[in-house]
């Protein structure tokens, strides 16, 4: 992880913002959700496009997990990741009100919703401190139940290199675990500095 | 908006198109109440504008999955951002009638939504809109694709099935190959060897007819040796007639002309036997005595058995049957050297029992030992080409299938009992005439 895109000022900045934003996101997903949610602080990273697959194997740990991926688009572009590497479909069924059934279609869905609330909480604070403007896709499914290492191949990666910010989310009186991972590929970087810099100005 | 027609033209023109436009848009506030719901919608759910707006949605579709769907409304309120639900996992939100009544397809509209948030000037989302797409034919072409995958996947699994079992026929051939080419051979020396053993015999014959001359003439001397009054001829007589010790060698003599023809007899047979075995002539179907190639093919394998067991023959009478005796051999050896080799030399001479029988249309030939026997599991295995349970080359794993798939060839079966411990007994059934029997 020594590929450098960003310069130390504007890592700062971005750095603040995503505490911020992830503060912000934290409460109001915490109003979607009706529970309290644990945060970590955010680790920002700029990664090769070869270490992106065991980069999220790693934050996905042993055992089995499951991938989400969403576009964000506008202004800031990219794709962010949902890693569930521990979670009862039942308890989170509760949380989004499903019903008792929650079976293979169901539980896919579900897994789907819950990253829509997460990605969009937590990018479109981000978004929100920078003045920019950004759009989302629907969420889809990139892994289900699958080791660690067949999370993402690494020959469907497209980009050189990215910028990773990662987030851990945990829910205090629910089985629940999982990172979000904002990766941002070189090119779009461009466009991420531009706006931290003025961020940097109106300080 | 930039636009240059006036205001109240452009707003007119705005609703003209989210009304005509052909994707579903409805709005609620938080309260869930209607407070827009286009053409689409109307064509759809039967329901128009008048009907529904200024309704609760979920009082106008009690179907709709209230609380999920409440929740997933408050999300788009409390976030600001859009939420989705797709078609491959939740089919439809509304369901409406699909668009194929004739041509048929799918029970209901494949779709898409998304869930959008509207803010007054304020910022505060005050409504949200839902928009939805018709995904039906996609669907309906999604649902084409994985059935044709599926098929394609299971073609493709049958035929691998079919190369192994191509892989294992070949290997069949190969073997039932090696097996003429070693009839062939051997029906190539006992032709060789006959002919030496000809000629052996008849001077045999000759040899021994000299012997029992010479011996009568010796026979006949003796009592003139009384006669001889010339003593150095008497003693000469008498010291040769010791060193031969001549009554032992005409004792003798005869015994051993006798065993040599014994060992000549032996030797023919076993030639017969290698030709009868090998019917290297005889690849057609013929009729053929079965008790005479199990003889034959027991005499050619004897090695193989006389020192490990005994055997009891229980042969009935048998009509001739129509059989590729050759291949009918290849099957007896192969479960007369099966049966030799189940048998635990440690434990003593073990048995073998060839019996033979006739009943209806069928005989049978049996072969039994008193072996260690198969477990179920082997006794379901024991056809599969390759299977063996023979330390690694001491056998093919394949003379039980090609021996199974001879018998298949003659319309016949085997029958197969048998106990760990105690023994196998393989039974082979044989219809006595082939167009009788075939199918």
């Amino acid at each position: 992880m020594n590929v450098e895109i960003i310069s130390d000022d504007q890592r700062d900045a971005l750095q603040e913002i995503v505490n911020i934003g992830m503060g912000q996101a934290g409460a109001s997903i915490a109003r979607v959700l009706g529970e309290f949610v644990e945060l970590s602080v955010p680790q920002i990273s700029a990664v090769d496009a070869d270490a992106i697959p065991v980069t999220l194997a790693t934050l996905a740990g042993s055992g089995v997990a499951s991938a989400v991926r969403q576009a964000f688009l506008g202004e800031l572009r990219g794709e962010a990741i949902v890693i569930f590497t521990e979670h009862s479909a039942s308890d989170l069924a509760e949380l989004l009100s499903y019903g008792n059934e929650v079976d293979g279609p169901a539980s896919r869905e579900l897994l789907l919703d819950i990253s829509n609330v997460l990605v969009g909480a937590c990018l479109g604070g981000i978004a929100e401190l920078l003045h920019a403007e950004i759009g989302f896709s629907a969420p889809s499914l990139l892994a289900d139940q699958v080791a660690p290492g067949e999370l993402v191949q690494a020959e469907t990666i497209a980009a050189r290199c990215a910028l990773l910010v990662e987030v851990r989310f945990g829910l205090e009186k629910r089985v629940f675990r999982s990172h979000l991972v904002m990766l941002m590929p070189e090119d779009a970087v461009a466009a991420l500095q531009r706006a931290l810099d003025r961020f940097i100005e109106e300080i | 908006m930039h636009a240059p027609a006036p205001v109240g033209e452009s707003a007119a023109l705005l609703e003209s198109l989210v009304e005509r436009i052909d994707v579903g848009v409805f709005a609620v506030d938080r309260a869930g109440t209607l407070v827009l719901w286009n053409r689409f919608m109307a064509v759809h759910s039967g329901k128009s504008r008048a009907d529904t707006l200024g309704k609760n949605l979920f009082a106008l579709f009690p179907e709709l999955p209230r609380r999920w769907l409440e929740k997933k409304l408050e999300s788009v309120f409390v976030l600001g951002n859009n939420a989705f639900t797709l078609w491959e996992l939740r089919p439809y939100l509304f369901r409406f009638p699909h668009h194929r009544p004739i041509t048929g397809g799918l029970d209901a509209m494949r779709q898409n939504v998304t869930f959008l948030p509207l803010r007054t000037s304020g910022g505060e989302v005050t409504l949200v809109c839902g928009t939805v797409f018709d995904y039906t034919d996609t669907a309906m072409a999604q649902d084409r694709l994985h059935d044709a995958i599926a098929a394609l996947s299971r073609e493709k699994e049958a035929q691998g099935q079919l190369i192994v079992k191509l892989e294992a026929a070949q290997n069949q051939l190969l073997q039932s190959e090696k097996m003429a080419s070693i009839g062939q051979l051997a029906a190539g020396i006992a032709h060789e060897i006959n002919n030496p053993v000809g000629f052996v015999n008849s001077n045999l014959q000759t040899l021994k007819k000299y012997c029992q001359q010479m011996l009568g003439l010796i026979a006949a001397y003796q009592p003139a040796e009384a006669r001889i009054d010339n003593p150095a001829m008497l003693a000469e007589i008498s010291r040769i007639k010791q060193a031969l010790d001549i009554e032992f060698l005409q004792e003798d003599l005869p015994a051993l002309i006798k065993e040599s023809e014994d060992g000549l007899f032996r030797i023919k047979k076993i030639v017969e036997d290698l030709k009868d075995f090998s019917h290297v002539n005889e690849s057609d179907w013929q009729y053929a005595d079965l008790n005479a190639g199990l003889d034959s093919t027991l005499n050619v394998v004897w090695n193989e058995v006389k020192y490990k067991a005994t055997v009891d023959k229980n042969y009935g009478q048998l009509p001739a049957v129509e059989c590729l005796a050759a291949q009918l051999n290849q099957v007896f050896m192969n479960l007369i050297i099966n049966a030799v080799q189940a048998i635990d030399e440690s434990r003593g001479m073990g048995t073998i029992a060839l019996s033979t029988g006739h009943q209806d249309a069928w005989v049978w030939v049996e072969v039994k030992d008193s072996g260690q026997g198969m477990s179920e599991e082997v006794q379901k295995r024991i056809f599969e080409p390759f299977f063996t349970t023979k330390p690694v080359g001491k056998g093919t794993g394949l003379g039980m299938s090609v021996s199974y798939n001879i018998v298949q060839k003659h319309h016949g079966r085997i029958d197969l009992d048998s106990l760990p411990g105690a023994g196998t007994r393989f039974r082979i059934w044989l219809p006595v005439s082939q167009r009788a029997a075939a199918p």
